[in-house]
C-alpha cells in the first residue's frame, strides 16, 4: 500500500513536471537568448488558457486542438509586445527591463480581471474524466496527454535550436551577440522571433494548463513564480536545466503532497521556499553560471 | 540640488503644513478617510524609495507590510496591548525580519533580489494560510475600530508616522548616507574600494524601510479592523509600493509623495468605474514610465517643464 503510495505519488509529480517544463520553455528562451527576465511570460500562459477556455465554450474546439491555435494567437501578440515595448529598452540596465516586464504582467492580470472577472473556470471535455490504471498507480487521461505533449513541445524547441537555420541564429547570438552580428546574424531579427517563439511556446502551454487546472487571471503569475522556482534549481536560460528544474519541483510538491500533514497546502510554498534557500546559498543558482 | 533657502518656498512650505494640520476641520468623513490612506500610502511609497536608494528593489513589501499588521493585530487580540504600541511592535518585528532576510540576501544583486523577495511575501502568505490557530488563517483576523472610531486622532497619528518618514529620508539625503547610499547603488565594488561598507549600508536602509513599512501595517490592521492574509501579504501591496515612488521620481523627498497623490487619484477613479482590476492603471503606469519618463514626474518636471518658466536670460 506504501508503495503504491509511493509510486502514486510519483506519476503525479512527473506528470506536473511535464506542464512546469512547458510553462518554463518560453521563459528561459527569452532569458536565454536575450538576458531578459520576463515577468509577464505567466500571464502568456494564462491569455493561451483563457483562449483555450473560450474556444472551447463557445465554439466546442477541443482543447488539444487549441494548441496550435493559442500558439499561433500568442505568437503575434509576443511579437508586438516585443516591438512597442522590449526593443526600446534593450540597453537599458537590467533592473528597468524587470520593472517593464512586471508593470506588463500586471496590467495583462488586471485586464483579464476586467474583461473575465476572477471566476475560475475549467474546460471539460468527454474524456476528463478518464484515467488509465497501471496496476496500483492510476493516471488520468488529460494529464497523461499534457505530459505527452510537454514532451513533444520541448523535442520541438530543442530540434528548431540545434537544426533550424533561425534557431541556430538564437544560440549564436545567445552565446555573443556582437560577434554574432559580426558574422551577419541579424541579431534585432532574431530577438524578435526568439521572444515570438516564447510567447507562443507559453500559449501552447496555457491550452494544456486549462485542461488540467483552473483558469483565472492570476494563474499566470502563480506559474511565473513555480517557473522562476525552476529557471533558479536548474541554472538560469539552459534548456536541460529548466527540465531538470521541472522534475524537481513537481516531485517535490507531489511528495510533500502525499506524506506532509495537510501537505496540499503546504505544497504551493514549496517554490518560494526553494527559491529563497537555494538564492540564499548559491546566488548564481543551483547549477549553472551568473549572468548579468 | 538647490540648498539657497528661498522665501517663497518657505511660504510655501508653511502654508502645507498649516493645510494639512487644519485638513481635519475643513473636510468631511470620507475625505478623511481617503487622506488616511492617501498619507499610508505615502509612507510606503517613500519607505520603498529608501531600500532603492542602495539599488535594492523590493517586489515584497508586502511581507514587511503584514509582518507589522499581523503583530499588531495579534498583539492586541491576545494580550491586550494598547493599539499604537502594538504598532511600534509591529515596526521592530519587521525590523527584526528585515534585518534577517537583509544579511541572508545580502550577495544578491538586481533581479535575483527582487525574485527573492516576491518569493518572501508569498512564501509568509501560505504559512499564514496553513496555521490558523496562531494567525487566523484565510478568515484573517479583527480588532475593534482604533480610538473607537475617532478619524481625527487616527488622520493625526498617520500624519505624524509621515512626518518622521520624510524626516528619516531628508536626514538620508543631506547627510553622508547619501553618498553611501548612491554609490553602493551605482556601483558595488567602487564602493567598497572606496572604503563603503556595502553589507552595512544596505542591511541599514532594509532596516529602515523595514520599519516604516511595518508600522504601516500595523496602522492599517488597526484602521482597517480587519486583515486577511492575501491582502496584506499581497502582489497588490507589494506593487503599490514601487509604482507610486517610480512614477513620482526615484530618490527625490516629493517624488514618492507627488507620485503618490497622482497614482492613488486615478487608482480611487477606476475603484469607482470598473468593479475589477483597478490596478490595471498600475501596470501601465510602470510600463509608460520605463518607456518614456525613466526619472517620473519630478524629471519631468526638472528636465522639461520648469526651463519652459524661466527667464531667458540665464
Amino acid at each position: 500500500m506504501e508503495w503504491a503510495d509511493f509510486l502514486q505519488s510519483f506519476a503525479n509529480g512527473l506528470l506536473i513536471a511535464g506542464l512546469y517544463a512547458a510553462v518554463t520553455l518560453g521563459l528561459t528562451l527569452v532569458l536565454g537568448v536575450m538576458g531578459i527576465v520576463n515577468f509577464a511570460h505567466g500571464e502568456m500562459v494564462m491569455l493561451g488558457a483563457y483562449n483555450t477556455f473560450w474556444l472551447f465554450t463557445l465554439l466546442g474546439i477541443d482543447p488539444l486542438l487549441s494548441i496550435g491555435l493559442s500558439g499561433l494567437l500568442l505568437f503575434f501578440i509576443g511579437l508586438f509586445i516585443y516591438r512597442f515595448t522590449i526593443r526600446p529598452i534593450l540597453n537599458d540596465p537590467p533592473l528597468n527591463q524587470l520593472l517593464l516586464t512586471l508593470g506588463l504582467s500586471i496590467f495583462l492580470q488586471n485586464l483579464a480581471m476586467i474583461f473575465w472577472k476572477t471566476d475560475s473556470r475549467s474546460v471539460i471535455t468527454p474524456y476528463s474524466g478518464i484515467s488509465l490504471s497501471l496496476g496500483e498507480v492510476h493516471v488520468g487521461l488529460t494529464r497523461l496527454l499534457t505530459f505527452l505533449i510537454a514532451v513533444g513541445l520541448t523535442l520541438l524547441l530543442l530540434l528548431f535550436l540545434y537544426k533550424a537555420r533561425p534557431g541556430r541564429a538564437m544560440r549564436a547570438v545567445s552565446e555573443n551577440n556582437t560577434a554574432s552580428w559580426l558574422i551577419g546574424i541579424n541579431v534585432q531579427k532574431t530577438y524578435l522571433l526568439a521572444f515570438g517563439v516564447a510567447c507562443a511556446l507559453a500559449g501552447a502551454a496555457g491550452a494544456l494548463v486549462s485542461t488540467v487546472m483552473y483558469t483565472f487571471p492570476m494563474v499566470g503569475f502563480k506559474l511565473s513564480l513555480k517557473a522562476f522556482c525552476i529557471l533558479v534549481l536548474g541554472g538560469l536560460g539552459n534548456i536541460p536545466g529548466a527540465l531538470f528544474g521541472s522534475v524537481i519541483l513537481g516531485l517535490t510538491e507531489s511528495f510533500v503532497g502525499t506524506y506532509v500533514p495537510e501537505g496540499s497546502g503546504w505544497a504551493e510554498g514549496i517554490s518560494f521556499i526553494l527559491i529563497m534557500i537555494i538564492l540564499i546559498i548559491k546566488p548564481t543558482g543551483l547549477v549553472g553560471t551568473r549572468r548579468e | 540640488m538647490n540648498r539657497s533657502f528661498s522665501w517663497k518656498k518657505g511660504f510655501f512650505l508653511l502654508f502645507l503644513i498649516l493645510f494639512v494640520l487644519g485638513f481635519p476641520r475643513l473636510v468631511d468623513a470620507y475625505f478623511l478617510h481617503l487622506a488616511v490612506t492617501f498619507f499610508l500610502a505615502m509612507i510606503l511609497a517613500s519607505s520603498w524609495d529608501i531600500l532603492a536608494r542602495t539599488g535594492q528593489v523590493s517586489v515584497g513589501q508586502a511581507g514587511l507590510f503584514g509582518i507589522g499588521a499581523y503583530t499588531a493585530a495579534i498583539l492586541f487580540n491576545r494580550i491586550h496591548l494598547s493599539p499604537v504600541l502594538g504598532m511600534v511592535a509591529g515596526a521592530m518585528v519587521s525590523v527584526l525580519v528585515a534585518a534577517l532576510l537583509g544579511y541572508l540576501t545580502l550577495r544578491l544583486r538586481g533581479i535575483y533580489f527582487s525574485i527573492t523577495t516576491i518569493a518572501f511575501a508569498e512564501a509568509l502568505s501560505v504559512i499564514w494560510l496553513m496555521t490558523p490557530g496562531f494567525t487566523g488563517g484565510a478568515m484573517g483576523l479583527s480588532t475593534p475600530p482604533l480610538f473607537g472610531g475617532d478619524r481625527q486622532q487616527a488622520y493625526y497619528l498617520i500624519l505624524g508616522i509621515l512626518a518622521l518618514t520624510v524626516a528619516a529620508v531628508w536626514l538620508i539625503q543631506s547627510t553622508r548616507l547619501n553618498f553611501a547610499f548612491t554609490a553602493i547603488r551605482e556601483n558595488e565594488e567602487v564602493a567598497n574600494v572606496m572604503g563603503i561598507n556595502p553589507t552595512r549600508y544596505k542591511v541599514l536602509a532594509f532596516m529602515v524601510s523595514a520599519f516604516f513599512t511595518g508600522f504601516a501595517g500595523g496602522f492599517y490592521s488597526h484602521y482597517n479592523t480587519y486583515i486577511i492574509p492575501y491582502e496584506v501579504f499581497g502582489l497588490g501591496i507589494s506593487i503599490a509600493c514601487l509604482v507610486m515612488p517610480i512614477f513620482g521620481g526615484l530618490y527625490t523627498i516629493t517624488g514618492p509623495i507627488l507620485g503618490t497623490i497622482i497614482v492613488k487619484v486615478i487608482e480611487e477613479y477606476l475603484r469607482v468605474t470598473v468593479s475589477y482590476g483597478h490596478q490595471i492603471a498600475y501596470g501601465l503606469i510602470l510600463v509608460l514610465v520605463v518607456l518614456f519618463m525613466p526619472e517620473g514626474v519630478v524629471g519631468l518636471w526638472r528636465n522639461k517643464i520648469s526651463p519652459l518658466f524661466r527667464p531667458a536670460s540665464r
